[in-house]
């Protein structure tokens, strides 16, 4: 007997809205939340626009101390998982070893690694980096299973707990990942989520120097353009997103509220390029293919695609030519839109801020748009919800993403009856 | 569906390559030394587990040479020693998909990315090349395995520091049971560069004498820290009846995993009450890959331990054999070969189920290498000096990673 | 206009480097494609961010598309702006 997994709770920071209600905002209405780079000083780098979180940890309820041990990037995760775990209603102490954690993270405390780097090494002046100045638990920014460690510690879990880095897919990974341990009956109930801030200045030049992200500088609003043909590169972004996942049976046993089912996972290395990628999108492909037949959808019963649409010109590109073959025909009745060009691309978290949307999307029969869509490129011609939210009952949902060293990942929401 | 291990490939400071480091291990040889590479007087002690004759340019090819760091030079090679052992080629496969890659990840491309970010602060912005984007993070050697070798499967990252290597291959024997034929399951780490160095030294766990003797005599009275090594292992782990399928030799089963969360990350090694909380977690853990294997206890006949070498790790450690175990853990042998080469920490727990495969195979369990005082407070039955013969169908491996991790895995014998 | 020069010689030193692709002035010199020689978009970008920092100039968008070695010497040698 399989079991099924229900998502009961759902928890997100992000560019222009802490908390669900307020990200739930700024999506239906199709404001953008990038802007200039302010994080630090970005004279000198090529792509100088971000999607920040307007972020204050003392205000969301974090310690001097969480603060001074924390990196941005778990500060957020903490946060989001505190809300989600609320949005669940849910008591861990009844089930703390039969729960778990799965958390993604691309780049995890870069920001703590690059500025205690200035200070251990003079600003770049002494290669042999010195060991006195470095803070007391450094060790744990070196790594990036902290972002686990400290979301179950916080949480009080006793069962597996791991950190998932597939880079750009971590976020959806991470909630397949989860899905699969509960199906296999490893675990009852998953805080499953994903964190980044790599709003960083090494971040910023190592994408300046593949020019992966914009150069529309005079015009930060409007420069995270999915699949518009004068889309020029991503808008470097950071948040975080939590999911609660319980054993469908158990949620309903305790009469928890069940915002919809994971319907299937699936994942797929194209073994190409580590940054580049093919016009076809056969592997993208090939796991939008996987978790359909998990889900036991037709391409008629998808009834929003929610994309990874970088804004890159490739990405935007592969992935119109990967849902087009696994969708056939229904591919241009099925609307398609990238959040991406509101709150930007946070790398390792957008996958999981990218599910709670669709979990909202479901929840208010209402799909967000894709924001600054104004030239349509002829390489990419589907219905991507232009500018404009667009009011449709969604029963199953699959979301994308795909990422630097070949990962290409699917996943789908179904509604809660919709598969008997 | 079980999955089996058909291929190993594996390296460290005492032997590149599985039958050299086998023959290694056997032998209870050291392998750890002073840093050689750069003046790392200033980093505790200076010493790693340096594996100073590894060439990576008769294993990676020059255009991906430069666009990675060594960590990433090491999964390649290991990759290459695990295929060729299992004689699996995955461009070949009639389904594209048929083999996927997870790797265990921990510190990622240090080295690689230390210069980067010191070009980037020493010279600026436009000096920062652009293989940093793809060599430092995490995920970069599952990416370049899978492109090197055609490996369009399911590909992951996972990361729960030492822990991780076990954790991995559970996950590929998941992906495995819902119909991916093969995974290429590995770790490595590269931890011996002057600001990864820094890093690790903060966490207080860091041996910091240059005597090599004491320097990581994990289980002794004498432990005073751990020695960071470089290396790893790759394994293919397969499922029984593709591998059947094929005339593919299976070395040993996964058959069994479990893992758990300890509630505290240990801080330092002075944290006596977070490593105690570490005995529990890790009790689970075994209890839980025991029943998945569907064994008991006294059916493991060797333990190849975590051994992070500070007492109060130890001891916990210890503390949780005992409790899953019961009485068998007095008797059962335990190995501890990375005292001879080093915390490999994304590597270790990896290498550890590497070299328990070949113990079971061989009916051999390895000595510690340089210990031959083991405390008798921990009641465990450590082999010293000489290599012992044990015949046994099953082997246990665990492994916790800093920041709360404890997981376990049980090996068995297919034949 | 810039009075930059570009022997082969040193193009060559760039490739073989920052590419990972092993060549010589002379294989340059039958101005081969990028691509049949082996350097993929990742290792133009290398010679590309190379070339600008060591010869302290800014190239336009587009030279790390250049197709084969003429093109970046002319991007180098006529469309190159010194940095300050």
């Amino acid at each position: 007997m399989t079991r099924r997994v229900a998502v009961t709770g759902i928890g997100v920071v992000a560019p222009g809205g802490i908390g669900t209600k307020a990200f739930w905002s700024l999506l239906s209405s199709g404001r953008t939340a990038t802007g200039p780079i302010t994080l630090f000083d970005p004279t000198g780098f090529r792509s100088r626009v971000a999607a920040q979180c307007d972020f204050n940890a003392q205000a969301e309820g974090l310690t001097p101390t969480e603060v001074r041990r924390l990196d941005r990037h778990i500060q957020f995760a903490l946060v989001a998982a505190r809300e989600a775990l609320r949005d669940a209603d849910l008591d861990l102490s009844t089930v703390s070893d039969r729960a778990g954690v799965t958390m993604g993270t691309a780049v995890g405390s870069t920001i703590r690694l690059e500025q205690e780097y200035v200070i251990a090494s003079d600003s770049g002046r002494h290669w042999l980096a010195d060991p006195h100045h470095a803070l007391p638990f450094l060790d744990q920014s070196l790594v990036p299973s902290t972002l686990a460690a400290e979301v179950a510690c916080a949480a009080g879990i006793g069962g597996p707990a791991m950190t998932v880095s597939t880079g750009c897919t971590s976020g959806l990974d991470s909630i397949g990942y989860a899905y699969q341990l509960i199906e296999d009956g490893v675990a009852d109930v998953m805080i499953a989520g994903a964190s980044d801030a790599p709003i960083s200045p090494i971040s910023v030049a190592c994408f300046d120097a593949i020019r992966a992200t914009t150069a529309r500088n005079d015009d930060p609003a409007h420069a995270s353009r999915p699949f518009d043909a004068g889309r020029d590169g991503f808008v470097i972004a950071e948040g975080g997103a939590v999911l609660i996942l319980e054993e469908l049976d158990t949620a309903r046993a305790r009469g928890a509220r069940i915002y919809c089912e994971i319907g299937g996972f699936a994942t797929r290395g194209n073994a190409y390029h580590m940054t580049g990628l093919t016009r076809e999108g056969l592997e993208m492909s090939a796991a939008i293919d996987d978790a359909l037949r998990q889900a036991r959808l037709n391409p008629e019963d998808v009834g929003y695609v929610n994309a990874h649409g970088s804004g890159t010109k490739q990405n935007d590109r592969h992935e119109t030519a990967a849902v087009k073959r696994s969708l056939g025909a229904h591919a241009y009745r099925t609307p398609m839109s990238s959040i991406k060009s509101m709150v930007g691309h946070s790398l390792g978290a957008i996958g999981a801020i990218e599910l709670v949307a669709c979990v909202l999307a479901m929840q208010h029969a209402l799909l967000p748009p894709t924001a600054n869509y104004e030239t349509p490129d002829p390489d990419c011609d589907l219905d991507y919800i232009p500018n404009v939210a667009r009011q449709r009952q969604a029963d199953a949902v699959l979301s994308v993403g795909s990422g630097f060293g070949g990962f290409q990942s699917a996943v789908v929401l179904d509604r809660l009856g919709r598969r008997p | 569906m079980t999955s089996v291990i058909t291929g190993i490939g594996m390296l460290a400071a005492t032997g590149i390559g599985t039958e050299a480091l086998w023959e290694a291990v056997r032998e209870g040889r050291p392998g750890i030394k002073q840093i050689s590479r750069f003046d790392a007087t200033g980093y505790g002690g200076g010493l790693g587990g340096e594996i100073t004759e590894f060439d990576a340019a008769t294993w990676v090819e020059s255009r991906v040479l430069v666009q990675t760091d060594l960590w990433t030079h090491l999964a390649l090679a290991a990759t290459k020693m695990a295929l060729d052992d299992a004689r699996l080629d995955p461009a070949a496969t009639d389904d594209p998909y048929a083999v996927g890659v997870t790797t265990s990840a921990s510190s990622g491309g240090n080295i690689f990315g230390q210069r980067e970010i010191h070009s980037l602060w020493s010279q600026g912005p436009r000096h920062v090349g652009p293989y940093q984007s793809i060599a430092w993070f995490y995920a970069a050697c599952t990416g370049q395995m899978s492109i090197a070798h055609g490996a369009k499967g399911p590909c992951g990252v996972i990361a729960t520091e030492a822990a991780g290597g076990l954790d991995a291959l559970a996950h590929s024997r998941r992906v495995i049971r819902r119909g991916t034929p093969a995974m290429i399951t590995g770790g490595t780490e590269a931890p011996l560069g002057p600001y990864a160095l820094v890093c690790q030294l903060a966490g207080g766990l860091l041996s910091r004498t240059a005597q090599l003797a004491d320097a990581y005599a994990p289980f002794t009275t004498r432990a005073c820290g751990y020695v960071p090594g470089e290396g790893g292992a790759v394994l293919v782990l397969e499922d029984s009846q593709a591998a059947r399928q094929r005339d593919a030799t299976a070395i040993a089963e996964i058959s069994g995993w479990g893992a758990a969360f300890a509630g505290r990350v240990p801080a330092g090694a002075h944290d006596h009450a977070g490593w105690a909380k570490t005995t529990p977690a890790l009790a689970r853990a075994i209890r839980a890959a025991l029943a998945d294997a569907r064994i008991d206890a006294t059916d493991i006949s060797m333990v190849f331990a975590d051994g992070v070498g500070i007492p109060h790790a130890d001891a916990a450690e210890a503390a949780a054999l005992h409790a899953a175990l019961g009485a068998h853990a007095a008797s059962v042998p335990v190995a501890l070969p990375k005292a001879g080469f080093g915390r490999l920490h994304a590597g270790s727990a990896t290498i550890d189920t590497a070299l328990a495969a070949l113990a079971l195979r061989d009916g051999v369990v390895p000595p510690a290498p340089g210990i031959n005082d083991p405390d008798p407070a921990l009641g465990l039955r450590l082999v010293t000096g000489e290599a012992r013969t044990v015949q046994g169908r099953h082997a246990l491996v665990v492994s916790r990673g800093t920041g709360g991790f404890a997981s376990a895995l049980v090996l068995s014998r297919t034949t | 206009m810039s009075d930059t020069t570009l022997d082969l010689t040193y193009l060559a030193s760039v490739v073989t480097r920052c590419a990972g692709v092993p060549t010589s002035a002379s294989a340059l010199a039958d101005d081969p494609d990028f691509n049949d020689l082996g350097v993929d978009s990742l290792g133009l970008l290398g010679i590309v961010t190379e070339l600008e920092n060591q010869l302290q100039v800014t190239l336009p968008e587009g030279a790390e598309k250049a197709e084969r070695p003429s093109q970046l010497i002319d991007f180098v040698i006529n469309r190159s702006v010194r940095r300050s």
